[in-house]
């Protein structure tokens, strides 16, 4: 089913013009439908074919899954675009740690310590590893059972179970089946098993099968059994192969061209010398649920930040506050750079000026989010409000001259910046990089 | 019902050539071909458009370049002769990518030095090569003639032309028959309006390789993911003034502070996990050459690119 424009919404609904969905008239509500910034349930006069053409038209394409209980537990799904900057992408891909039911008790509790305490903090956000992945190695329920008990000692995090044998899983879920872990996996052969313990546990489901075609047919047989909270595995030994069928499986899923294949992906990221490999693609391409071994700490850091930057919606682009930030300790002779409030351009500057080891004072003013060049460009960095961020922030105090050095970039308003202010304007080098050259030359309070 | 990805592009990707065998008038033991897909990165059995290509960046100025990559390499970084023939020899990149760090000493005038210097590198290694020049609009012209003229013949990639100052890099390519990249600041618009630029001015098609430039992972990364992607579907939609293949390097990555902070072997580690975490990105985001500086990134990365371009990983020769 291809998705619906707004003029065909347009079609099924009533036409009154009645205000009572909170839109002035039934065109931009359809507008609105079409951009999933509204719900059919908001218009109280739509026939029952209405609702059920608009209902499954306007549903997130990709199947909204929650994983675990509680404070740490996710969801996946619910992404709406191909690429990331159509709109944004909605849900992180959860990662997990795995152990295996034939590792010592104590290394189990090892791992899932360092999992649950793990956090890394970035520009006001804690990012921190979402669960554990438990193996079934042993082929054994005792083993796996004692296994899941290991892990449920120590830390109340969302966990994957991982055996095709339902005896196993039936065990395992023995432990965990009420903390909704992530069942993997079904197949074509023991998907009946795996279902009911799905249903009877409320649990999420992972399907695995050979091909997509073959894996759009697993989906619709659970769905029939009364599971819908699937991901689909679409773990390969082939990377080439993986970002095939990640990139195919959205894009059936976005277009609505196979909706059976409308599920969150699981990826199992513990592949033999290409584990990075595996999760920066899982990461950047349409993986949600990536199992991976015990990350190394530079690995875990880098993965950790790639994964937020990729989640960060482009249509919000971070944003540093405006004000003085001062870099080392700067004294009132230190140098006072203008930059503005775009954050890479803030965090590029700020990191060539820590290199530079010259104590100094940024001075940031409201660009709206943008980069210095296209500040210039549009008018959005100006004489006035640097005349006004300077009063403001009170710079006049916190240095004893009255020297400002200006990105290369805004060097066309060099002479206005300096009779707006006051101060002299010294045009810094266009790229950050070389603020440290230019500094240690061209500085003098 | 065989389902598969769903491809209705009807762009391509132009093919860029980058070194000269004997044949054709260099000294190269082989030529790079970038470019020429028909499709997002690897998508197809097999994929469309070349091979991945893995740049190891140096330079002939270690005191301007970050700490941990020229320690890594050792002894060589003294020597750009040396650091290139360890390059080809030790780290096996698929081309080197030589700055000219020197250049952007204040009152930089020694010209003749980066002459020597380029010609003992081409001695040194038979792969093809990027070389950047200066970063400063007073000294670009004797600074891109005589790289220019050094490596007359050889085909190099030549950088870096931006907005403001793309004639230089330009005059060298043309006159002494190079490729050149062209580098606008994370901005698809400003990337389009230099490929017309430098096409008014006669630079062919085939001769541009775009650098939308590349934050570091955690800093603005994501603005350069997405203006590759957008840059990407543009030209496979048939934009012919975006159709042109992409180089990224993380420039930024070794001086953020994450790596700054790291001591000892954290710190190489910390600075192959931030290079690798943001090439291969950029490589699945249409970059196609990915360049790293730290040696140990550079067979990390060429492993994982293969095996994302090839249905069966493993060989990469």
């Amino acid at each position: 089913m291809a998705s619906l424009k707004p003029l065909d919404i347009y079609k099924l609904l009533p036409k009154k013009n009645c205000k009572e969905c909170g839109d002035p008239t039934c065109l931009t509500f359809a507008m609105k439908l079409a951009g999933g910034k509204a719900q059919p349930g908001q218009c109280p006069y739509l026939d029952e074919n209405a609702k059920a053409i608009l209902g499954a038209s306007t549903r997130p394409p990709v199947q909204k899954v929650k994983i675990g209980v509680g404070e740490r537990s996710f969801a996946v799904g619910e992404e709406m675009v191909q690429y990331r900057h159509e709109k944004t992408f909605i849900h992180e891909p959860g990662i997990m740690t795995a152990v295996l039911d034939t590792m010592p008790a104590d290394r189990i509790k090892e791992i899932t310590t360092d999992v649950r305490d793990y956090v890394l903090t970035r520009i006001g956000t804690d990012l921190r590893l979402n669960g554990i992945a438990i193996r079934c190695e042993s082929g054994n329920p005792g083993e796996f059972s004692r296994a899941v008990e290991a892990v449920e000692s120590v830390a109340d995090l969302p966990e994957v179970l991982m055996s095709i044998d339902p005896l196993c899983m039936e065990a395992g879920l023995g432990v965990s089946g009420n903390y909704r872990p992530l069942i993997h996996a079904a197949t074509h052969e023991n998907y009946h098993e795996m279902c009911r313990l799905a249903k009877k546990f409320s649990c999420p489901l992972a399907i695995r099968a050979d091909t997509l075609d073959s894996l759009a047919d697993l989906s619709s047989k659970c769905a029939t059994e009364g599971v819908s909270n699937l991901l689909i595995d679409l773990t390969s030994t082939s990377l080439h192969e993986v970002l095939n069928r990640t990139t195919a499986v959205r894009q059936h899923a976005v277009t609505r061209q196979t909706p059976a294949l409308g599920y969150p992906v699981f990826l199992d990221c513990a592949q033999q010398g290409l584990d990075d490999a595996f999760l920066i693609t899982g990461v950047v391409k349409f993986g949600s649920v990536l199992v991976c071994n015990p990350l190394s700490q530079p690995a875990r850091r880098a993965l950790l930040v790639l994964r937020q930057n990729i989640y960060t919606d482009p249509q919000k682009p971070i944003q540093i506050t405006p004000g003085l930030y001062r870099v080392g300790n700067p004294g009132m002779d230190a140098p006072v750079l203008l930059s503005v409030n775009f954050s890479l351009t803030f965090f590029t500057l700020q990191g060539y000026l820590e290199a530079s080891r010259v104590p100094s004072v940024m001075l940031v003013v409201d660009t709206e989010g943008l980069s210095v060049l296209t500040a210039v460009a549009s008018g959005k960095l100006q004489e006035a409000m640097v005349r006004e961020a300077i009063a403001k922030f009170d710079l006049g105090n916190a240095v004893s001259h009255r020297k400002l050095i200006i990105p290369g970039y805004a060097a066309p308003l060099s002479g206005r910046i300096e009779d707006a202010t006051g101060w002299k304007v010294l045009v810094g080098p266009r790229d950050a990089a070389d603020i440290a050259e230019f500094l240690l030359q061209e500085w003098k309070p | 019902m065989g389902i598969s990805t769903i491809s209705d592009w009807t762009g391509q990707i132009g093919v860029l050539t980058i070194g000269a065998i004997r044949a054709e008038g260099g000294t190269r033991s082989h030529v790079v071909r970038i470019g020429g897909e028909k499709d997002l990165p690897c998508i197809g059995s097999p994929p469309t458009g070349h091979m991945p290509v893995v740049a190891y960046e140096i330079a002939d100025d270690a005191g301007r370049w970050p700490a941990v990559a020229s320690r890594a390499a050792g002894e060589v970084s003294s020597d750009p002769a040396a650091w290139a023939r360890y390059a080809e020899t030790e780290i096996r990149p698929d081309i080197i990518r030589l700055y000219l760090t020197s250049t952007r000493s204040h009152g930089f005038s020694d010209t003749a030095g980066i002459r020597k210097t380029i010609e003992e590198v081409l001695q040194a290694t038979s792969l093809p090569l990027i070389i950047e020049g200066s970063n400063d609009p007073a000294i670009d012209s004797e600074v891109y003639l005589t790289i220019g003229e050094a490596a007359a013949g050889e085909r190099i990639l030549l950088g870096t032309a931006e907005a403001n100052r793309y004639r230089s890099v330009a005059a060298a390519a043309m006159a002494y028959g190079h490729s050149i990249i062209a580098q606008s600041p994370i901005d698809i618009n400003l990337a389009k309006q230099l490929n017309i630029l430098l096409r008014e001015i006669g630079i062919p098609r085939d001769r541009i390789a775009i650098d939308p430039y590349t934050g570091a992972l955690g800093y603005g990364f994501e603005y350069s993911y997405s203006v590759m992607e957008r840059i990407r579907t543009a030209a496979l939609k048939g934009d012919e003034d975006l159709a042109m293949p992409m180089i990224s390097s993380a420039v930024d990555s070794l001086t953020v502070k994450e790596v700054r902070e790291a001591e000892g072997d954290d710190a190489d580690r910390i600075a192959v996990a931030w290079e690798l975490y943001a090439m291969l990105p950029a490589y699945l985001a249409g970059a196609a050459i990915v360049s790293a500086r730290h040696p140990k990134t550079i067979p990390l990365l060429r492993d994982a690119c293969s095996s994302i371009f090839q249905a069966h990983h493993g060989g990469g020769e």
